[in-house]
């Protein structure tokens, strides 16, 4: 496996990518979503009462981000990860093009790590344009107020931006884990439609069990609390346990099943 | 044609495949020469793809060696050796982009060679597979037949030295064919060797000069058409009756005879000619009327179709079990 084979695969990945629609639909959704939210926030008399930071969001822009964090920790952030990863490498089966990239000068192994390059690449380059757009779309539509944390402690509108710009740091490993789901499942399943839609269910469903109660371990090993480990960056003192616990939790997710995947995909006869 | 001392493009020994409990390839051998075209031949199921998958690396195997150009195949998880090219089946692209961007991105998983060398390399390679005018056109909205051709393209740019084609020329009018033929026999010429993997013998008998035939996954002749020729070199009858049934029943008791079903639905009995006449007598006996007998010098295509002959009864039985 070499590092230039791999770049190749990177290069031809995303330039497939930069070909299809449901990618530039997801990018600009990430992009608009945020400011027709905020914009519905201004005009609008009620707030989202029952979501966190819901009640500040025409109170100080910074909140917008976070409200739409807590958002895409529902189910949003397991599409973002899935749309590309979960298609990734079944898309190879439906188009029947297995044989021809893999009868090309790039090794399986230079394949897998080509592909889960661009897919981890694109999730995080959705989490960051939603990220950005979120800010801004706070910051212009709202303004740049100070924002009251969940200790009741008033944040300046710096020390807010860097807290927000952490809690979207947070939120990464688990999106990368999922990420990883979806292409386990991807593999695994050669299908599609299998890629993107399981990995959004399991999230669903990961939901609904940290809800229901049960041995604080198993909650701690679902991938979905993760999404929640920023939480404590708000709080005063700040704390940090769930969100490192909830990373470790994800780098578990994310290395088990690209193992498994990639297992997979070097045992497999092509075109049976 | 080359030096025969020249090491092999292909040297296949004892491969074997299973899928689940079920022998696909029953220890095949495979030897290919530089700068000949080499005949795959086999009826359909016979085991021609399976080995080409295993020869390019897309599918493991369970037993044997595999050299290609002279470099040993390891496993699936091995890339393409360079020089070595191919398909199998028919050629599958990205639909959504056109055939001059899937070269450009096939291209680039081979990476050999600076980008405006390849552009132009892809430039020339359109235009000798005569896809020159639809190259930028969705891949999605070619034919069978043109993504055949830019199959070949996809080969054509890797430089081959040995180049595998599967069916090349099944989607393709009779121009195309000739085409496909031509450039297979000018890349010989140049020294390549070409695997050409066909059930249609007569296309094999114009073209190769060596030959394999596999039958259920075993090797049931390796040699020159020539050397096939001279295993039988009596001729065939072709004869149509009253009660091809009934004829087909009565010959199949005669121990000297052969006979089978040709394309053309008439039967096509091997043997002496006292055996011919004896069994004429006998349809004659059993009511059947003989409507047509003619005598013709033996194809390639007969003796395929005798050693790749199989009781009706193992037919069935194959059928039953897939």
């Amino acid at each position: 496996m070499s590092f230039l084979g791999i770049v190749a695969v990177v290069g031809v990945e995303c330039a497939k990518l930069s070909a299809q629609i449901k990618v530039r639909l997801l990018l600009a959704a990430c992009a608009v979503g945020p400011f027709v939210f905020a914009g519905a926030m201004r005009v609008q008399s009620s707030v989202p009462a029952d979501t966190l930071f819901g009640r500040a969001v025409t109170e100080s822009g910074f909140a917008i981000p976070l409200v739409v964090l807590g958002f895409g920790a529902l189910w949003p952030f397991a599409v973002i990860a899935s749309i590309v990863a979960g298609d990734i490498f079944a898309a190879e089966d439906r188009y029947g093009t297995w044989t021809t990239v893999l009868t090309r000068s790039r090794s399986r192994g230079e394949m897998f790590a080509g592909k889960v390059l661009t897919a981890v690449g694109f999730s995080l380059a959705a989490v960051a344009t939603l990220a950005a757009s979120s800010v801004v779309a706070g910051a212009l539509v709202i303004g740049r107020q100070p924002l009251v944390d969940l200790s009741g402690l008033v944040l300046p509108p710096v020390d807010a931006f860097g807290r927000v710009a952490l809690a979207w740091i947070a939120v990464l490993p688990p999106t990368l884990g999922f990420t990883a789901v979806a292409v386990v499942v991807s593999v695994a399943t050669r299908s599609s439609a299998a890629g993107i839609g399981l990995p959004v269910i399991v999230g669903l469903v990961m939901q609904l069990a940290a809800f229901v109660d049960g041995p604080e371990i198993i909650r701690r090993l679902l991938l979905a609390t993760a999404f929640a480990g920023w939480h404590g960056l708000f709080a005063q003192p700040v704390y940090y346990g769930p969100l490192l616990y909830g990373s470790a939790v994800s780098a578990i997710y994310l290395v088990a099943c690209l193992v498994v995947a990639f297992r997979l995909l070097q045992r497999r006869d092509i075109g049976r | 044609m080359r030096d025969s001392m020249e090491p092999l493009a292909v040297e296949a020994r004892g491969v074997i495949k299973r899928y689940d409990s079920r022998d696909v390839l029953r220890g095949v051998d495979l030897f290919v020469r530089p700068g000949h075209l080499h005949g795959l031949l086999g009826p359909n199921g016979a085991g021609k793809t399976t080995l080409m998958r295993v020869l390019l690396g897309l599918v493991g195997r369970d037993g044997g060696a595999v050299k290609l150009l002279g470099r040993a195949v390891r496993s699936t998880s091995d890339s393409l050796h360079d020089g070595v090219a191919g398909f199998v089946e028919t050629p599958a692209f990205y639909p959504y982009l056109s055939g001059r961007r899937n070269l450009e991105l096939l291209a680039r998983l081979d990476a050999r060679e600076p980008q405006v060398r390849r552009r132009l390399n892809l430039d020339l390679t359109l235009e000798q597979v005569g896809l020159a005018d639809s190259a930028d056109t969705l891949v999605g909205g070619y034919s069978a037949g043109m993504r055949q051709r830019l199959g070949l393209a996809a080969a054509l740019i890797r430089s081959p030295r040995l180049l595998f084609l599967d069916e090349p020329t099944s989607s393709l009018d009779p121009a195309g064919a000739r085409d496909m033929r031509e450039l297979a026999q000018t890349l010989a010429d140049d020294g390549a060797a070409v695997v050409w993997s066909s059930h249609d013998m007569a296309e094999v008998d114009e073209l190769c000069t060596d030959l394999t035939v596999i039958d259920r996954g075993t090797v049931v002749f390796a040699g020159s058409a020539d050397q096939l020729r001279e295993r039988a070199p009596s001729d065939i009858h072709s004869l149509r009756t009253s009660d091809d049934g009934a004829a087909l029943a009565i010959a199949r008791r005669l121990s000297r005879l052969t006979a089978l079903v040709g394309d053309d639905g008439s039967l096509e009995l091997c043997g002496d000619l006292a055996e011919v006449d004896g069994y004429v007598i006998a349809l004659g006996c059993a009511g059947i009327a003989v409507r047509s007998l003619t005598r013709r010098t033996r194809s390639l295509e007969s003796l395929f179709l005798e050693l790749t002959a199989r009781p009706d009864s193992d037919v069935q039985a194959e059928v039953a079990v897939q």
